[in-house]
């Protein structure tokens, strides 16, 4: 007779997957889960359903209209992308910008990257489940928000930066800074006691502490850019190598862990930096004209352009040809930091999963723009610079 | 006042959907429905991202190809009376993407979200004001509560 044996029970791995539209995930992406005793052990996350081909719009467009095109990419860091763009075009002319339009530029991208850090707080202790703290920073941001309808005329998408400068209408009188000045205080003292209570409630610190934490060394091998990568200990800050940013004293904030806790105090921390570089752009803003026109439009080589973003380093580059604009290409730092989610959500419990996606502060209707060109026949992958020979 | 109308104006639900906008209008409706500047939970409407409990879809975006078909599958999840607010100017007419090259249509796009379901009501903006966005909703709510 048989021995009886109890049946082992086999583990099944099982794949969970969300998307394109899912609650949990508010941008439109998919991500698939591959799950073993509710622990996850491999992530996937696609991208391209927003794909709208800006890229392709952007070829032969007049310059300055392809710039302002360039706003509609992210809603988010809006000004950011005009400004590279602005700043392509600037590199290949040669033009000289005035000093006073630099420091609105700058004064606009800080802002710009505050509310974007804030976004990151509220929505990140919203997948946390603290829906306190992420009013709590939800009502901070609109005094942001509202200095820069203040400046641009419009909450989101406010068309700063053009050839030469900045566009007059964004220019900032006595008042307009003493307004400024003020909202800077206000913020700064709500996110000071923010901080104080975030970092003293023990109940949420053991909920973020060593979730989602990534190596430094994968960190460095996954090529993650901004704040991600400072979250995890290396020094890098493209701010430092702008000649933009010469005239400012700021610190650059790192955080030992990579996990989530030091992501999301890495936005906090870096929120006083551009609070403090605000404070030096509006104390030392020189007098003059904000835009020079004297420019003139000549064919240019491929430029490329790197910028730091909110969520890191940006790149733009196009050719310039008749006034028009030839091969363009836009990166944005969430397209880099795709496997940085990844890698962050293996090894940690499914809950936990969304959380380790937010905490790389994913903008992924900005990153669905990649554009390849592959050759009818051979199906080999070609030089995007074919683009510019071939079309119009 | 019906029993189901009375029942239903104590908590109208948003519920919102992305089809691949720039993340501008978005944010903003999530901001005017969330956050506690505008706090649109007040007026008792809330959000929702349950297409079943759902009585009023908002859409932004151009619709992309991609997103054609969850939008389809969203609408018809959420029961009768249902309302469709487009917000922004993706949703209401293409906006930049859409008519980029003059007379040929971007083949990326399939919005504006007309082509694809009924819309009540549309709130023009780029990106659209948190204010805008109440108003739209509030405005087309007559026919959800006068419904049967």
């Amino acid at each position: 007779m048989e021995e009886k044996k109890a049946k082992t029970q086999e583990i099944i791995e099982t794949e969970i997957q969300m998307g394109t539209v899912h609650p949990a995930a508010l941008e439109p992406y998919r991500v698939r889960f591959f799950v073993e005793d509710e622990i996850v052990k491999d992530a996937e996350v696609t991208i391209g359903v927003n794909h709208r081909g800006i890229e392709r719009i952007m070829e032969g467009l007049p310059v300055e209209k392809a710039n302002m095109l360039t706003e509609k990419i992210c809603g988010i860091c809006s000004n950011i992308h005009v400004w590279n763009s602005v700043r392509v075009a600037e590199i290949g002319l040669g033009v000289e910008i005035p000093d006073r339009a630099l420091y609105l530029r700058i004064i606009v991208a800080e802002l710009e990257r505050l509310h974007s850090h804030f976004l990151f707080l509220a929505h990140g202790c919203e997948v946390l489940g603290h829906e306190t703290f992420s009013m709590r920073v939800f009502y901070m941001r609109e005094t942001i928000m509202e200095l820069l309808h203040m400046i641009g005329g419009n909450r989101v998408q406010y068309g700063c930066s053009i050839i030469g400068g900045v566009r007059p209408r964004c220019d900032l009188d006595e008042s307009k800074l003493i307004k400024i000045t003020e909202g800077l205080d206000t913020t700064e003292k709500n996110l000071k006691e923010f901080a104080d209570r975030f970092t003293r409630d023990t109940m949420l610190l053991s909920r973020v502490t060593g979730v989602g934490s990534i190596p430094q060394e994968q960190a460095i091998k996954l090529a993650v850019t901004g704040p991600s990568l400072r979250a995890t200990g290396v020094k890098k800050d493209l701010r430092t190598e702008m000649f933009e940013y010469e005239n400012f004293d700021f610190d650059i904030i790192t955080q030992p862990d990579g996990d989530v806790k030091s992501n999301l105090l890495m936005r906090v921390l870096e929120s006083f930096e551009s609070i403090k570089i605000l404070r030096q752009a509006i104390k030392n803003i020189p007098e003059g004209k904000v835009v020079d026109r004297s420019w003139e439009m000549v064919d240019t080589d491929i430029i490329k352009s790197y910028i730091e973003a909110p969520r890191g380093t940006l790149y733009h580059s196009y050719a310039i040809e008749d006034g028009r604009v030839r091969g363009s290409i836009v990166r944005t730092p969430s397209m880099a930091n795709i496997g940085a989610m990844q890698y962050a959500s293996i090894g940690s419990h499914i809950t936990d999963a969304q959380l380790c996606i937010v905490q790389c502060d994913p903008c992924f209707t900005c990153s669905d723009r990649a554009v390849e060109v592959y050759d009818f026949d051979s199906h080999e992958k070609l030089d995007k610079s074919i683009l510019q020979s071939n079309i119009l | 006042m019906s029993l189901k109308t009375h029942s239903r104006s104590k908590a109208i639900h948003v519920m919102l959907v992305y089809t691949g906008g720039c993340n501008g209008c978005d944010i903003e409706i999530v901001n005017s429905i969330l956050s506690p500047k505008f706090d649109a939970e007040q007026y008792s409407v809330f959000l929702t991202w349950n297409p079943r409990e759902a009585d009023v879809l908002v859409v932004t975006g151009p619709v992309t190809n991609q997103n054609r078909q969850p939008l389809e599958d969203i609408y018809n999840a959420i029961p009768n009376p249902k309302l469709v607010v487009a917000a922004g100017a993706c949703a209401c007419m293409g906006g930049v993407y859409k008519n980029c090259y003059g007379d040929i249509q971007s083949e990326e796009i399939e919005g504006p979200v007309e082509n694809i379901i009924p819309v009540d009501a549309k709130v023009p903006g780029c990106a659209v004001r948190p204010q805008d966005v109440l108003s739209g909703v509030v405005a087309s709510l007559p026919k959800l509560l006068g419904a049967d």
